[in-house]
């Protein structure tokens, strides 16, 4: 599984290859490094979602690997040197693709899982 | 894949960019109220383990079958590295193993085995035919005239050609006002086009220039174009003088047309039924026309053949007793009848060698995994699989056999350039010699089955050990022993067993050659220097014009500095000589009118300068002129053979043209066998008539200048560096356009008759002595690893009070007994194996004891001395410390 889910809250596994596409729409907003990766995915699901670094790290690398990303290094709000990821425009095309794939699964989930009428 | 490369750069930059993660996160912690320590400390556990993801994300970036691979190629070279010895010893081996094969295997590949460079060669053939008759019979060869038309006249089946059977035909060209001697061989019309090379330029000879006195035509080598003519396209047409006499060039062979040996020439062979076409003096090649089979060309063939054959019986008393079978021989098994038994005698020697080395092979390998069971224990104690340990040790012994086989290939590229360099008076390697790719290939192969196999076999049963049994026994191991140490004992007898059979057969093919080197020459054959000039030339035809050559050509020689005596003859020493009927006159009964006999012309100066012993009477002298009283000179040999020893000075034979006075008799030099004498040895003493030139006749002159060409004899006072020289403007001084064929020392036409002897001698001794050294190296392997294997026990031992002296036997004993039984075995082999080499072995017993017990000597010292400079390891033990170290 990518992505941790909080034990205390009730919530779905979520489908394989979905950090993927969190990871690419975090970074549609701003280059970004990867903790603020991981905080930003934290706080704009309300702390629902908690990436785990194991698989964080081995996404970027994944991502990078296909071209979607590219990284730089640089200093940080906090005077630190980080790597820095940026989308890349095949990055943002795979971004709008993935997300048009989610709407329809979202949809057809939603339809399967509508209250059955009696 | 880019990644795969950059991984270690990419993995520092990780480390540094996760670090960087945890220092945001204790940023912020701290930001939020927490002390440093309690934020650095929730910020690392929060993180989990850095190490983990990196090694997640290397793995990532690897390739999935090259990178275990690698890992493992590493190990095997850090595993070779750590044993050098071992290493090496492997490594000389498979390289000698592997080189002397190939190069061997090529050479008789390219004679033997790889097809003629003809078209569809496996439709070519000879004729053969076998005559038996009550008082024995023959196979033949050759055919004479009428059996030739006999076939090429009326057969359906096959097309045919013939082409003149005789020696070297050096003969003279002048073409563009220059000389050379050149190689010429004489082909019926047809020849070519029964191989099926048709000449790139003209055309070859038609029916009209192949009969008697048809016009006189020469087909070029591409060589013999492009050197003298300047590759000239339109050479056809043009006039070149070949024996002195006018010929038309017709054709160009195309470039690597050959058929053995050189040639330069070719003319139209003119084949008759008289003359030279009376005798079996043409070999005859054909080609199956399409669509016919062996069987059917082989039926007509004899069909043909054999009842012109049969005419040579016609008066015989037992007519209807003789059978003669003709029949068809595949033209390459044909063409190398003469060495097929050499070449297939070395090929079982080197394929000797190649199971030697690959026996050495087994038992390094063998000995190897036996101290590596530990290691292998403890690698699957740790958690590695049983396939990656196979594949592990498979990869090792892959590395070995490959690196052997790179060895293998620069030793078998020398080795081969060696056996051309030697071979090159005894096999005619008319085709160029490559080290050929196939029989790498399958060297190769052999080398990798035997490494991998024996480095298999201990690693499945390693892989299959306990674990804890292997790593608790090993340590405390006491006393050698067990299987392993079975098998490599009988290894080690086999190898000494093959190398005793090498050994003895070298021992007797050198024994051989020294009993051969050994016989008196007869004469002095030092300072010496001797030039062969063709005469089969058309203004020398005249015996007047022949001697007047040699006469002014000898005053030339003898003006020349340091020279003591020159001479004339029509066959020198150490080759073969004419064979000639003579008839006695006194002493002449109805049973012994005479016989056979070998025979020379010579002229004054030759026995001088030979120095050849008078044993009585006197030499020829420039008073035996043509007019003069017919003289002879015989030798020992002769007057023993015909006339029991008896004085015949005086005495009168009728040879070479009328009754001579047997004027002297000669000490026996040495000859080349020539059918006449001898028991078929490669050197013998022939029994010689010698006849003054100028008392031998025109026609007896033309006829053996066709077969011999004569050789000028100079006897010097030193070597003196300016004499060939000196003696090519003597000739060239009486006729400049007279090529000197062949100028040598006496002591090279010496060398030259035993080529064939040295040749084999040399190759078989190389690979006894590699023999002998693979031996060596698999007993001191044996003794080696048993020594410290028994380490503790000796140590017990010697802590018991054993002297060092009786350890020492104690270990050096069974490297020595199995030298005995593999001696044993070795000898039995060898009495029985002896036999084969019976037709090359001269003045010496297959079963000869000298070489024996010298073979049995030789292997027992060197046996002992593998044996006991590992041994003497035992000496150095402290038996405190090895009982401690365990």
């Amino acid at each position: 599984m990518t992505l941790r889910k909080r034990t205390e809250r009730p919530g779905a596994d979520l489908l394989q290859g979905t950090l993927d596409m969190l990871v690419l729409q975090t970074l549609q907003i701003a280059p970004a490094h990867g903790y603020t990766i991981a905080r930003l995915i934290g706080q704009r699901s309300d702390a629902f979602l908690q990436v785990e670094q194991g698989s964080l790290y081995p996404a970027l690398n994944r991502l990078e690997d296909r071209g979607w990303v590219d990284s730089y290094w640089a200093t940080s709000e906090n005077n630190r040197r980080a790597r820095y990821y940026t989308l890349t425009p095949k990055g943002r095309r795979q971004l709008l693709q993935e997300r048009e794939q989610w709407r329809q699964l979202v949809h057809a989930i939603g339809r399967v899982m509508r209250p059955v009428e009696e | 894949m880019r990644r795969f490369f950059r991984r270690g750069r990419l993995d520092a930059e990780r480390a540094r960019e996760m670090q960087a993660h945890i220092d945001h996160h204790v940023d912020d912690l701290i930001a939020a109220g927490h002390s440093r320590e309690r934020a650095v400390k929730e910020a690392r556990r929060r993180f989990g383990n850095p190490a983990a993801i990196r090694e997640e994300i290397y793995d990532m970036n690897s390739l999935p079958v090259l990178e275990p691979l690698v890992r493992d190629l590493r190990y095997a070279f850090r595993m070779l590295r750590k044993t050098p010895g071992f290493t090496a010893i492997a490594l000389v081996t498979l390289a000698v193993g592997i080189g002397v094969n190939s190069a061997v295997f090529t050479v008789v590949n390219a004679l033997l085995l790889k097809p003629l460079p003809f078209p569809e060669p496996a439709r070519l053939a000879t004729v053969s035919s076998l005559t038996r008759t009550p008082k024995g019979g023959g196979e033949n060869t050759s055919v004479d005239g009428k059996t030739f038309f006999a076939i090429r006249d009326s057969a359906t089946t096959v097309d045919v050609a013939v082409y003149s059977g005789g020696m070297g035909g050096g003969v003279n060209l002048v073409a563009n006002g220059a000389a050379a001697n050149v190689e010429q061989r004489r082909v019926s019309a047809g020849y070519f086009g029964v191989l099926g090379v048709r000449p790139f330029i003209g055309r070859e000879f038609n029916a009209g220039e192949d009969r008697k006195g048809g016009s006189p035509a020469a087909v070029l080598s591409y060589g013999l174009w492009t050197r003298v003519f300047g590759g000239d396209r339109n050479i056809a047409g043009q006039a070149i003088r070949l024996r002195g006499e006018p010929y038309t060039v017709v054709g160009v062979m195309p470039r690597g047309f050959t058929t053995g040996g050189r040639t330069d020439v070719w003319t139209p062979l003119q084949p008759s039924t008289t003359g030279e076409g009376g005798g079996s003096n043409y070999g005859m090649i054909a080609r199956l026309r399409p669509d016919v089979t062996w069987d059917r060309a082989n039926a007509e063939i004899n069909q043909l053949g054999s009842p012109a054959i049969l005419l040579d019986y016609e008066h015989s008393d037992f007519k209807d007793k003789i059978s003669v079978t003709c029949s068809l021989v595949p033209l390459q098994q044909g063409e190398t009848a003469d060495i097929r038994q050499p070449l297939l005698m070395l090929w079982g020697a080197v394929g000797l060698v190649l199971v030697i080395a690959c026996v050495n092979i087994a038992g390094l390998l063998l000995a190897r995994s036996g101290s590596r069971t530990r290691e292998i224990a403890i690698r699957m104690a740790l958690g590695s699989g049983r396939a990656k340990v196979i594949r592990q040790l498979l990869i090792e012994s892959a590395v070995l056999a490959l690196g052997g086989a790179a060895l293998g290939l620069v030793v078998g590229w020398g080795v081969l350039r060696a056996l051309i360099q030697l071979s090159a008076d005894v096999f005619p390697l008319g085709y160029p010699v490559q080290l050929d790719a196939t029989v790498l290939a399958i060297t190769l192969l052999v080398a990798l089955v035997t490494s991998v196999f024996f480095g298999l076999v201990p690693a499945l049963h390693a892989s299959r050990v306990d674990v804890q049994a292997a790593l608790a026994e090993s340590r405390t191991r006491a006393v050698a022993g067990g299987r392993g140490r079975r098998a490599r004992s009988m290894l080690v007898v086999g190898e000494v067993a093959m190398g005793v059979v090498l050994l003895v057969a070298a021992g007797l093919l050198v024994r051989t050659f020294v009993h051969l080197r050994s016989l008196s020459p007869g004469f002095d054959p030092s300072s010496v220097t001797t030039a062969t000039i063709s005469l089969q030339d058309k203004r020398y035809e005249d015996p007047v014009k022949v001697n007047r050559l040699f006469a002014d050509t000898l005053a030339g020689i003898r003006r020349q500095p340091g020279v003591e005596a020159a001479g004339v003859t029509l066959g020198l020493p150490y080759t073969r000589l004419l064979n000639l009927g003579f008839g006695r006159v006194e002493g002449a009964t109805d049973k012994d009118k005479g016989g056979m006999t070998n025979l020379s012309y010579v002229t004054p100066g030759y026995v001088e300068a030979l120095r050849l012993p008078i044993r009585a009477g006197r030499a020829f002298t420039d008073s035996d002129q043509a007019d003069s009283v017919p003289v002879a000179i015989v030798n020992e040999e002769f007057v023993r053979r015909y006339y029991k020893g008896q004085d015949v000075v005086g005495l009168h034979i009728r040879v070479a043209g009328g009754a001579r006075q047997i004027v002297g008799v000669v000490a026996n030099a040495r000859a080349t066998s020539s059918g006449l004498g001898g028991d078929g040895s490669p050197l013998i003493t022939p029994y010689v008539v010698y006849v003054p030139a100028t008392q031998t006749s025109g026609g007896l002159l033309k006829l053996v200048h066709t077969w011999f060409s004569p050789s000028w004899v100079v006897r010097s006072t030193g070597p003196i560096a300016g004499l060939p020289e000196g003696v090519r403007q003597s000739v060239a001084a009486v006729d400049p356009l007279l090529p000197i064929a062949k100028m040598e020392s006496m002591a090279d036409v010496q060398a030259a008759s035993l080529a064939q002897q040295r040749f084999m001698m040399s190759v078989v001794v190389g690979l006894g002595a590699v023999a002998l050294l693979l031996a060596a190296i698999g007993i001191h392997g044996l003794i080696a690893s048993s020594v410290s294997d028994r380490r503790r026990e000796l140590g017990i031992r010697l802590a018991l009070g054993a002297t060092g002296g009786q350890v020492l036997r104690n270990v050096v004993l069974p490297g020595v007994v199995l030298a005995g039984v593999g001696v044993a075995i070795g000898s039995a082999a060898a009495l029985a194996s002896a036999r084969l080499l019976r037709s090359f072995l001269w003045g010496v017993e297959p079963a000869d004891p000298v070489t024996f017990l010298v073979v049995i000597a030789t292997l027992f010292a060197v046996a002992l001395l593998a044996s006991v400079i590992p041994a003497l390891r035992v000496l150095n033990l402290d038996p405190a410390l090895t009982l401690r170290a365990e």
